[in-house]
């Protein structure tokens, strides 16, 4: 049974329909880019898996539990957990504070503090740079910074999936490519799945994996991100030429 | 380029692994002087005024203490959710009219309040118990109405929270035989000494700093932050805000039953726009975002509003007297909050706490 189960969404926003039945599923440790120009749907399509934009159609499940009418807080503690875009950091609380937020939902369990603690220590040696920094304001952590801080704060609630959005909004390219050295470290590790949307299909052929191509709130295209991204048909189906 | 050399991944520091505190929870070593410094404050003005002995700047020194407790009230919740609420002062009539009924001699209550029921006619404690019980009961009936209010965001949750504050007083100001309605309330025993008024602010000081860095409130200022991100890492925002609607309602309570010992006579208007207004000012003037700022937003305005008190009632300058025409301290508090407001808009603290050591970031 695959982790995630995605199948045949429909997203509107009053008139505008912005994903139109998208199916897809992920298994446990894939990776899957969604790639695709703006307005393509990859960020509702990204939100509503995390109970963030409600969906009028299909369904999504999560280990074969289905996720319709859970706030996104319950979705968080099922172990998905999402990277909304643009780098949401806490900004008026301390970098250890941003990655305590949320840790209050292991609060009662067996041992929690404990665990707490452990992940804090697992995230600061993944990411030294916010131990350096843990009672530094994180609003003013540089942009690098602030995406290792949500991708670290994403960490901390134990999740079996990260969706982020737009890792490399902004960051120059050195920096983006330590991001996604940390996030394969993590997969690695822990065994983690990924699910990442990116504007341009340069990264999925560059890290490997699925990816997936959407366009006007479809997929146009899919397979293996290697083959896909170097592919032909690429272009064509980014910019929405047709050939018949 | 900082950046490059931010991330460096490999750098694992040896010797900083080693003296690495076994993690948690830094939190409340690292901000306890906040209410330390607070509290030092209030003492010392407690001790100040003491030692001058003046009766009506002994009474005016309570005031202050009780809005002190009042605005630190309203910080717990505006402060850690960064909604507005206007409707915080109910709680404060309901801390006070039950303070009110929890302490008048019951012959008198039996003519001045008959429709009490007769448990509470019989009841007289002493003011400090009475004072908990109200701050209780403030604090329950303000879960009960969070309850319905924490799932509006916005300028929806800030009107309903006036909806609230009118509510309270409609009910208060009609309902004759248990309120006594517009009349004024008498027979509240009044505390003269400044002691009582001291201590409580200082507990409403370590109840606020508590809250906030307490995982509720830590996940309600993620919240304020950034609701979104905040609710994608597990944060229950409707539950966060009730927890701290609850704990205000509770210290607004307290600073109400206080209020009405320090004057002994209770109505419902006193509890209306103007300590609305007055109490709002304050928060906004100190800072919002940080308790010291509200703390602090109290006594500086307050010996504003003094030292203009002062001038209006005339100043020997040798042989003549300088006094400034009556209303202008209304006029001249107003300017004051505007200049400060436009020079600082998040506050005097601008959302800073004060403590003792700098926060050490390299």
């Amino acid at each position: 049974m695959s982790l995630l189960d995605v199948s045949d969404i429909v997203i509107r926003y009053g008139r505008l329909t912005a994903v139109r039945g998208v199916s897809f599923s992920l298994n446990e440790g894939d990776i899957l880019f969604i790639t695709g120009p703006n307005g393509a749907g990859k960020s509702s399509l990204l939100r509503a898996i995390a109970g963030v934009t409600p969906i009028v159609g299909g369904s999504i499940s999560l280990d074969g539990k289905s996720l319709a009418g859970l706030a996104p807080e319950d979705i968080a503690r099922l172990g998905l957990s999402m990277v909304p875009e643009g780098r949401h950091v806490f900004g008026s609380l301390s970098v250890e504070e941003n990655l305590l937020v949320g840790t209050g939902m292991h609060v009662g369990k067996n041992g929690w503090r404990a665990r707490v603690a452990s992940d804090l220590e697992a995230v600061y040696d993944t990411f030294p740079i916010l131990r350096e920094r843990r009672n530094g304001q994180a609003g003013l952590l540089s942009g690098g910074q602030q995406q290792m801080l949500v991708i670290g704060r994403a960490l901390m609630t134990n999740p079996r999936l990260i969706a982020i959005d737009e890792p490399s909004l902004g960051l120059a390219p050195n920096i983006t490519d330590q991001v996604y050295e940390r996030l394969m470290a993590l997969r690695a590790q822990r065994g983690l799945t990924l699910l990442i949307v990116e504007q341009s299909s340069t990264r999925a052929v560059m890290t490997g994996g699925r990816m997936v191509l959407m366009r006007g709130g479809q997929i146009v295209l899919e397979g293996d991100a290697r083959e896909v991204g170097t592919g032909d048909q690429i272009q064509a189906a980014y910019f929405g030429y047709e050939d018949h | 380029m900082s950046n490059a050399t931010t991330v460096d991944t490999h750098a694992l520091d040896s010797d900083k692994i080693a003296v690495r505190q076994p993690s948690r929870f830094s939190l409340a070593g690292r901000t306890i002087w906040t209410p330390l410094l607070l509290s030092l404050l209030l003492v010392a003005i407690a001790v100040i005024t003491f030692m001058i002995g003046s009766r009506p700047f002994n009474q005016t020194v309570i005031d202050v203490f009780v809005r002190v407790i009042l605005v630190v009230g309203l910080y717990v919740f505006i402060g850690n959710s960064g909604v507005m609420s206007f409707g915080h002062i109910a709680f404060t009539c309901l801390g006070a009219y039950a303070a009110a009924w929890l302490t008048i001699n019951p012959a008198m209550k039996k003519i001045s309040l008959p429709g009490l029921p007769e448990w509470l006619l019989a009841t007289k404690l002493p003011y400090w118990q009475a004072a908990v019980l109200a701050s209780l009961f403030a604090g329950v009936m303000a879960l009960i109405f969070g309850r319905v209010l924490m799932r509006l965001s916005g300028i929806a949750a800030s009107i309903a929270t006036f909806a609230v504050l009118a509510m309270i007083n409609a009910i208060y100001s009609n309902w004759e035989s248990v309120t006594g309605a517009t009349s004024s309330v008498v027979g509240i025993p009044i505390v003269r000494t400044i002691w009582p008024y001291m201590i409580a602010a200082v507990v409403a000081v370590f109840i606020a700093w508590a809250h906030a860095i307490s995982r509720s409130g830590l996940a309600l200022r993620a919240a304020r932050d950034e609701p979104t991100a905040a609710a994608a890492s597990g944060v229950d925002i409707p539950r966060e805000r009730l927890v701290a609607f609850a704990v205000s309602g509770a210290i607004m309570g307290l600073g109400g039953a206080l209020m009405a010992h320090s004057v002994g006579v209770v109505t419902p208007d006193t509890f209306y726009l103007g300590l609305t207004f007055t109490t709002l000012s304050m928060l906004v003037v100190g800072g919002m975002g940080s308790l010291s700022g509200g703390v602090i937003g109290v006594v500086l305005l307050s010996a504003l509003i003094q030292a203009l008190r002062w001038l209006e009632a005339g100043v020997p300058i040798g042989d003549s007297t300088f006094a400034i025409p009556k209303g202008l301290q209304e006029i001249a508090l107003g300017i004051i909050m505007i200049v400060i407001l436009a020079l600082r808009p998040t506050g005097l603290m601008g959302n800073r706490e004060v403590t003792l050591f700098r926060k050490k970031t390299k």
